[in-house]
């Protein structure tokens, strides 16, 4: 039997094959931090909003409740005060228990 | 008849679309209260019994497949168009922070004059949530006090109190939640109503006297909130407060204390079936409008934390006299799933001291491990404070969905680089 022996066409020395893997992981893990990027993106809009509510809380001089002034004489105008009888009707409430609808 | 509902509850806002749903399981992962059904690879289908109508499923779709049903825009132009009812928007903390986002702007922008503005246009008249906010904090913080002046101080109350830990109650998904999980804790529920809550009878009484003098019967209660469940909440079958004082003025007709509500989507969507672009719109300062008149505790209410900071600042001057010496209160901001901390005050009357103990949770589901200390009888805490969605109000279900970058399909288009 004639046996001819070809040494294979294509060679990859050491250091391609670890040019082309080191090229392999990269563009793998691209796409994968993509990925957490999208994820990320979520927190980041949450905290661009959180931080207008608390630079709308900065801007205001007045930063307590009990503060509000309009608030302070709707009460005196309604005769009311927190947890008076008045207060209670309009805003408290009870709650239901739902697991027996 | 769905169960879990009162008559006359508006629910099913949230449903899922069968021809656009992949069942990817996205919804399931961010679903509170496990009310999906639908194998992986199979559409999806919402359980209306168990859902909390949040909508953190719809902001959350990576296919945009979940839709809210309830679509009230085209109501509200006609109310606007009638010259004889006065219609009131009222607007939530968070939209503030995110309107803008439908018209192109930066997320977070702040356009509180702005949307007064497109408001006016309209043809609104204006009420500050924030308002009602505050209203919420003076009743739930006497509330909180007097519970401490019973259970730690051992001084008789006259009032009528549940036990602590005392929850906020301004979510209304919460509220459900607790109300359909957790019925027998419902007590630890503060009796304060949310904001919403408080707002509809301060327009249609307070406001009906003394603000736009109309009879109440012609005021339109337009809520403009970041939430679904807010849809919901409205149409509870208790909030009918205005109706129920002004029969005993010898009134007779009967309403909701807000007639309707619109989420910050829904009102993008109104302000451009008018032409009105808040990019372009004169921004107004709603000065000479108590209604409109907020604190910054008020304006905090959007975001995780915000109730319970708000809520310190005022709480801590009642019981010690004095004002907290810095207003940020920092254990309670962040993203951390449950916060706590320990405030120690110095109480005016006795010089007695105490430690407040405090928890802040966002994301209902993380609310479970406290819920059991409370039925084991060894909750540490006075006071908790729970929003159903992720990060607060801001991240809520009514939010603008596409600029946010949770729709994934379009994240991906727009990072491709032919389109």
């Amino acid at each position: 039997m004639k046996y001819n022996y070809v040494e294979k066409a294509v060679q990859v020395t050491r250091r391609e094959f670890l040019g082309m893997t080191g090229i392999v992981a990269a563009v793998l893990w691209t796409g994968a931090y993509a990925v957490t990027d999208i994820v990320e993106d979520r927190n980041k809009y949450i905290k661009m909003r959180a931080d207008g509510l608390y630079k709308d809380d900065e801007k205001h001089a007045v930063r307590q409740s009990h503060k509000n002034k309009s608030l302070m004489s709707m009460y005196d105008k309604l005769a009311a005060k927190p947890m008076s009888p008045l207060a209670e009707e309009l805003f408290h409430t009870k709650y239901v228990d739902r697991a027996i609808l | 008849m769905a169960k879990s509902y009162q008559t006359n509850e508006l629910h099913g806002i949230i449903q899922i679309d069968s021809k656009i749903c992949k069942g990817c399981d996205s919804c399931k992962s961010f679903c509170p209260a496990e009310a999906i059904d639908g194998a992986y690879g199979a559409t999806h289908h919402i359980n209306d019994d168990k859902c909390l109508q949040c909508g953190q499923c719809l902001v959350n779709c990576p296919f945009g497949s979940i839709k809210d049903t309830s679509d009230a825009v085209d109501e509200v132009i006609q109310k606007l168009q009638d010259q004889k009812t006065t219609v009131v928007a009222m607007i939530a903390p968070a939209v503030r922070v995110a309107l803008g986002e439908e018209f192109g702007m930066k997320p977070g922008e702040l356009v509180t004059e702005r949307v007064y503005g497109a408001l006016k246009n309209a043809g609104f008249k204006i009420m500050d949530v924030n308002f009602a906010a505050d209203n919420t904090i003076m009743e739930e913080g006497t509330e909180l006090i007097e519970k401490i002046q019973k259970y730690v101080l051992n001084q008789p109350q006259e009032h009528e109190l549940g036990p602590l830990p005392q929850f906020t109650s301004c979510c209304p998904a919460w509220v459900r939640y607790m109300e359909l999980y957790h019925p027998d804790l419902r007590e630890h529920l503060s009796s304060a109503k949310s904001p919403q809550g408080m707002a509809g009878p301060v327009a249609k009484i307070y406001g009906a006297q003394e603000i736009w003098k109309v009879p109440p019967e012609q005021i339109y209660c337009v809520g403009v909130y970041p939430c679904t469940a807010k849809k919901f909440e409205a149409s509870r079958p208790e909030f009918t407060s205005a109706a129920d004082y002004w029969k005993t003025k010898g009134h007779s007709a009967i309403y909701q204390d807000t007639d309707v509500v619109l989420t910050t989507r829904d009102l993008a969507r109104l302000l451009k079936k008018l032409s009105i672009d808040i990019c372009t719109v004169e921004p107004i300062e709603e000065k000479d409008n108590p209604l409109a008149e907020y604190t910054g505790a008020g304006t905090i209410f959007g975001t995780t934390g915000g109730v319970m900071e708000a809520a310190l600042r005022t709480a801590y001057f009642v019981l010690t006299g004095k004002e907290l010496a810095d207003l940020e209160y920092a254990p309670v901001r962040g993203l951390q799933q449950v916060k706590t901390a320990e405030v120690p005050l110095k109480l005016a009357e006795s010089g007695r001291e105490i430690v407040l103990k405090i928890a802040v949770v966002h994301g209902t589901k993380n609310v479970e491990p406290l819920l059991r200390e409370i039925e084991q009888g060894i909750s540490p805490y006075h006071f908790i404070e729970v929003m159903n969605c992720p990060g607060g109000c801001v991240n809520g279900g009514g939010q603008p969905i596409n600029p946010m970058g949770t729709s994934w399909v379009g994240k991906f288009k727009a990072i491709l680089p032919w389109s």
